[in-house]
């Protein structure tokens, strides 16, 4: 009865033989799939697989010492030209940390504000209009490429810290530890700033569209106004999401390579603190920058393996705060029912 | 009441003082891209080689630059579409919630979160391999211990296509799921296996969503610089057998070094050995019109598309 009916609907395919073909078909075709899925969750154990066997020469010749010891640009000029026999194994990579370190502190503290303010008024303040250009404006921003904020940054941004913000007193003054040019960690930190705030504006303008109606219906109606309505109320409900878009932008930041080896001026000193607003015009240099700009260095395998260990703490670091980020998204997800 | 609604308070007034940050930025990088770049734009520039000269006017011109850009986007692309399609089908179709989906859908996550130049430098740490040396070209050693290259097209397409795979996936899985299920039940009730309802009724359905994620992925790999810098090499011109655009010589130029519009810019940056601002800044020009046109293709689709419900930044 069933076969029948099915040759008279679906006239193509009568034969048992072409039945039989395409249920091999189908199969092999859910096999391939099932394969490129497995490749594509798999890669990720790739990587650190490959990653990690590259550096682990460094890393275990270095120890802890390669992220508590300092001294990363001697070191490698030291291995590069090192005798044949001779293996330079022992790197510190403090300075670096702290470059990644106060670079993307500064430029979160900068793109916080700026980016949940403008969600802000992409979700809650601005009319259609407005709301539609702004959305434009911070999806174009997150996708111009990194080149293009480093070469503003350093036409436009570099010089203008040198112009404006350094004197010749104090070039004098710092000339024994690193020259004051503008290529800086102030400049790092700008450039930085509005590279990872769309991505801060678009996780926030979704945690906050998502806050359910209801909860601001009430607010208005006990007789708050409408802008103690989203600071007291839309702002605290959507907190765990935004932070979520704050983790993501602090991953982007910690990986930026190509636009802060422009502007940070690639020697790797420690800021310090103690320098007053000198601390800000340090010349530093990051872990990902790091990578690009001794890039050419790589054919000596003792720098390669260094900068595969650089390598090594941005992938970690990046992986804990994935993962932190996701955490955060699903209990807030959970807390909210809106799973 | 009335009062208090009209006065501005100061917070209100910080929201929209970012708000005009954001646009003044984007306005900004644009109008001084546009205006330093145009008077660039030259028949003459687009379509002669890069010349090494110390003199900036006889630097010649971005053609293989441009080229190098379509390449690695092509091959880039023509990697993750399906590669990155098949997981979106199995998340969205044959996933569910077991255990091991959750686990794929994970490694994807942390993949998304890697940072370009740590794929960059796992690419160069694979395609060193001497197995894939027929990706690049095979260099002997001084001690004999045979090694491959690792800088090629094909090697910078490959890592290009790990790059955006995370987010192609996660676009496309989002296009898929927002087929009604009305569809696939329709199709079901009417004997089509599984895999026949995906092909012919999913995927056609979300056609719109994925061509939005493919173009989205493409923007990326146009945009990426640490990835060709590394796994492409730093040479400005095709270093294939020459003369590169001879159809006999095509592999050859593939698996050679060369250069796209980001590395080009970055080597004439003044950051770079270049050091001429000038050429850095009508390539920058050529970059954020090709960046632009597929902004507004992407823009166009979700206008099109109707299963796109809420707008999505």
């Amino acid at each position: 009865m069933e076969t029948t009916a099915k040759t008279q609907t679906v006239p193509a395919i009568n034969t048992s033989k072409h039945v039989k073909y395409s249920k091999i078909k189908d199969f092999i075709c859910e096999k391939i799939v099932v394969f490129l899925t497995m490749l594509s969750a798999l890669m990720i154990l790739f990587i650190f697989y490959f990653v990690l066997s590259k550096a682990m020469p460094v890393i275990k010749a270095s120890g802890i010492g390669f992220i508590i010891k300092d001294g990363f640009d001697q070191q490698l000029s030291d291995a590069y030209f090192a005798d044949g026999g001779q293996k330079n194994l022992v790197f510190g990579a403090y300075g670096l940390l702290m470059g990644s370190l106060f670079t993307t502190i500064g430029s979160l503290l900068l793109a916080i504000p700026l980016g949940v303010g403008t969600a802000v008024v992409i979700a809650e303040l601005a009319p259609v209009q407005i709301r539609n250009l702004l959305q434009s404006v911070t999806r174009l921003l997150a996708s111009i490429p990194s080149i293009i904020y480093g070469l503003v940054g350093l036409m436009i941004v570099v010089p203008f810290i040198s112009s404006t913000l350094i004197t010749n007193e104090m070039q004098t003054k710092y000339i024994t530890r690193f020259q004051l040019a503008g290529n800086s960690m102030l400049a790092g930190i700008v450039v930085l700033a509005i590279m990872v705030m769309p991505i801060i504006t678009a996780v926030s303008v979704d945690a906050i569209r998502s806050v359910p109606f209801r909860y601001k219906e009430a607010s208005l109606a006990l007789g708050l106004t409408y802008w103690r309505t989203i600071v007291k109320v839309v702002l605290p409900v959507a907190k765990s999401g935004i932070v979520a878009g704050v983790i993501l932008a602090t991953g982007r930041a910690i990986g930026e390579a190509i636009a802060l080896s422009m502007v940070t001026g690639g020697i790797g000193n420690i800021p310090r603190i103690s320098d007053g607003f000198v601390f800000f015009l340090t010349p530093i240099l990051t872990l990902a920058s790091a990578i690009v700009n001794k890039s050419e260095a790589m054919s000596v395998p003792t720098i390669e393996s260094a900068l595969f260990a650089c390598g090594v703490l941005l992938l970690v670091s990046n992986t804990i705060l994935t993962l932190i980020a996701k955490s955060i998204e699903r209990s807030f997800r959970r807390s909210e029912g809106i799973e | 009441m009335n009062k208090r609604n009209k006065t501005i308070s100061p917070g209100r007034f910080l929201c929209w003082l970012a708000a005009f940050i954001t646009i003044a930025a984007c306005a900004g990088i644009l109008i001084y891209i546009i205006a330093n770049g145009y008077k660039q734009i030259s028949l003459k520039f687009l379509f002669t080689q890069p010349a090494p000269a110390f003199d900036e006017s006889q630097a010649g011109g971005i053609s293989t630059p441009v080229i190098g850009t379509i390449l690695v986007t092509v091959v880039g692309t023509l990697i993750a579409f399906p590669w990155a399609l098949s997981t979106a089908i199995f998340l969205a179709e044959y996933g569910g919630n077991k255990i091991t989906t959750k686990y794929i859908r994970l490694g994807v996550e942390v993949l998304a979160g890697v940072p370009t130049i740590v794929i960059a430098i796992f690419g160069l740490a694979v395609f060193t391999n001497p197995v894939f040396g027929f990706l690049s070209s095979i260099v002997e050693t001084d001690s004999d211990i045979k090694k491959a290259f690792g800088r090629s097209f094909f090697v910078c397409g490959i890592t290009m296509a790990i790059m955006v795979l995370p987010f192609m996936i996660k676009v496309c899985e989002e296009a898929i799921k927002c087929v009604p299920d009305s569809y696939r039940e329709g199709s079901l009730a009417l004997g089509a296996s599984k895999w026949h309802t995906i092909t012919h009724i999913i995927l056609p359905s979300s056609k719109n969503g994925i061509a939005t994620g493919v173009i989205l992925g493409m923007g990326r790999i146009i945009g990426d610089t640490a990835i060709v810098w590394l796994t492409l090499g730093g040479t400005m011109r095709m270093t294939g057998i020459q003369p590169w655009w001879k159809p006999a010589n095509w592999l050859s130029t593939l698996t050679h070094t060369g250069s796209t519009l980001t590395s080009y810019i970055y080597f004439a940056s003044p950051a770079g050995e270049g050091n001429m601002p000038l050429k850095a800044f009508g390539a920058s020009f050529v970059l954020i019109i090709i960046i632009l046109i597929l902004n507004f293709i992407v823009d166009y689709l979700s206008t099109l598309g109707k299963q796109v419900g809420r707008d999505n930044i």
